[in-house]
């Protein structure tokens, strides 16, 4: 357990273009730790993460144009991808095989997220970003505009618009109690809302351009962005300070992630890199 | 030998008249200014001078920008060049001058340069979308058909909203892409039947002549010329509709030439 925030590893040259996508999930079973990348050279690449660094797994090859989202299941057994080639495929990560792909049309398969309720099933956005709440109750998207929708999953209901951002929003993260919703945009802010009530809670600067990726951590008290800056920071989600920034990408960071337990993030940009950093528990 | 000396100075040659003329009017030049001498903040007034000028710069550049685009859109596209080229030495940051040069560059099929300038425009505004959308459209009429598909996925992930991007430019791009691939694997396949004629893995170096081992390799043989002339005969058509077909010549396939079975006994 590490008591201050540092680079732990590096993989330079992880693909063979820009990085755009990542997702770090653990099986159920064996309590393994998988990291997968998803890029503009069409491939999705499968990473082992133990011992302190990774191990390519699997190079997923099916798709036809860059890959722009991906996710893992919460068993940690299925992943979820979709590209450019309006394709979304769904693949079984102990075999490296493709168990199925549905066409989605231009547009409609953007984000892919794996709901966390029983029923693993998946669900794509019109662009913009989505997020499920981890209680399975939400679901938040965020689209070109700048408009948050929050939608109650059981009855489909829109719940809440709220009209954060000018400009077009990049991502969005539930905090693990569902209470919080942390948005990133274009304009270069983060910004904080309360779901029941639908209250701006706080905004927050730092980053010196597009805020692309935002990510709570598990231990509830911190999130972390990335930006097309270079860099990556992580927040106190009370206090709503910046409390690290890591500056070790060479060109914009467009994913970042928490691990299951809140002790490490996972980022990786257009300079092909993924980095593994450590965080204080 | 001419000599050369470090104690020789500039300006020794110059007459004494001309110093003297130089020191006069120096003075009078300072005495000019001197009434108002004591109201200048010099620490400002060099900053104010700095920043009227990287105005003027920014403000000619702009002028420059509009005139071409002016220009461009009359069709006096080598003019509009011009004026950018002058707006570009202004303010070489401004990644839309680049930009609308590598337009009209593509418009001249002068392909090349305009590849150069939306590469700039693209290093200079990496988060521009329109900027790589010029990108792919340069390389595109530069038949880089992979980097074109490449560039403008670069820009639909910037501004995915942009119906334009995917409707036009990326499946435009993907319909070249499998032109070019169809063509390109037609002609991978004729080479390499023809690779297989000439080395022939049936052509054992020691053949029983008595056997029916000779005849076996020669069938396998013809029938391998046969299927050669077949690709040959095929050729991929990409019709005014963007649809890859690939036809067979009508005429029936013609008995291999004679001299084709000569190479073939000769073993």
């Amino acid at each position: 357990m590490s008591t201050q925030y540092s680079i732990l590893f590096k993989q330079e040259h992880a693909h063979d273009d820009a990085i755009w996508t990542t997702a770090w999930g653990q099986n159920e079973k064996d309590r393994t730790e998988t990291i997968i990348t998803g890029s503009l050279d069409d491939t999705v690449k499968v990473w082992k993460w133990s011992e302190e660094k990774l191990e390519l797994q699997w190079t997923l090859e099916n798709h036809q144009l860059g890959v722009v989202s991906v996710d893992i299941s919460h068993n940690g057994a299925l992943a979820a991808s979709s590209s450019l080639d309006a394709n979304i495929r769904l693949w079984d990560l102990e075999s490296g095989k493709q168990i199925k792909s549905m066409d989605a049309g231009p547009v409609d398969a953007w984000t892919v997220a794996f709901s966390r309720t029983p029923d693993t099933s998946q669900q794509a956005a019109t662009w913009g970003s989505i997020a499920y709440s981890p209680d399975g109750k939400y679901l938040a998207s965020g689209a070109i505009d700048g408009i948050i929708n929050i939608f109650d999953i059981a009855t489909g209901k829109l719940l809440h618009t709220l009209e954060g951002h000018a400009m077009p929003i990049r991502s969005l993260t539930f905090s693990p109690d569902s209470q919080l919703l942390v948005t990133a945009s274009d304009d270069g802010y983060i910004k904080i809302y309360d779901v029941q009530h639908a209250n701006l809670a706080g905004t927050l600067s730092g980053h010196g351009s597009w805020v692309l990726n935002v990510a709570f951590s598990p231990d509830h008290t911190h999130f972390v962005s990335s930006s097309s800056d270079k860099s990556v920071k992580v927040w106190d989600a009370s206090s709503r300070a910046c409390v690290n920034t890591f500056f070790d990408h060479q060109d914009q960071v467009w994913s970042v992630k928490y691990n299951g337990d809140g002790s490490k993030i996972v980022s990786a940009g257009d300079d092909r890199a993924i980095h593994i950093y450590d965080c204080p528990m | 030998m001419a000599s050369f000396g470090w104690k020789r100075k500039v300006g020794e040659k110059v007459s004494k008249a001309a110093v003297q003329l130089f020191e006069a009017e120096a003075e009078a030049e300072a005495e000019s200014h001197g009434p108002d001498e004591d109201n200048v903040d010099w620490l400002h007034a060099i900053k104010r001078r700095r920043e009227v000028l990287l105005e003027d710069c920014a403000a000619k550049s702009k002028r420059l920008k509009d005139e071409g685009a002016l220009l461009a859109e009359q069709e006096r596209h080598w003019e509009a060049i011009k004026r950018w080229d002058e707006a570009i030495q202004l303010t070489p940051e401004d990644a839309a001058l680049y930009e609308m040069k590598s337009q009209v560059l593509t418009i001249l099929q002068e392909v090349f340069p305009a590849v150069q300038a939306a590469e700039m425009a693209t290093k200079l505004r990496p988060l521009w979308w329109e900027a790589w959308q010029t990108l792919g459209r340069a390389q595109l009429s530069l038949g880089e058909v992979d980097l074109a598909l490449r560039s403008f996925q670069v820009a639909i992930h910037l501004s995915p909203a942009e119906r334009p991007l995917w409707e036009e430019d990326l499946s435009w791009a993907q319909k070249l892409q499998q032109q070019s691939r169809a063509t390109s694997e037609k002609s991978r396949e004729e080479e390499e039947a023809r690779r297989q004629l000439l080395q022939a893995p049936e052509m054992l170096p020691d053949y029983d002549f008595e056997s029916d081992e000779v005849v076996t390799a020669c069938e396998t043989i013809a029938e391998r010329q046969k299927c050669y002339d077949r690709l040959r005969k095929t050729t991929v058509l990409i019709d005014s509709g963007g649809t890859v077909v690939t036809t067979a010549e009508s005429k029936d396939s013609p008995k291999p030439p004679q001299h084709q079975f000569v190479k073939a006994r000769g073993l």
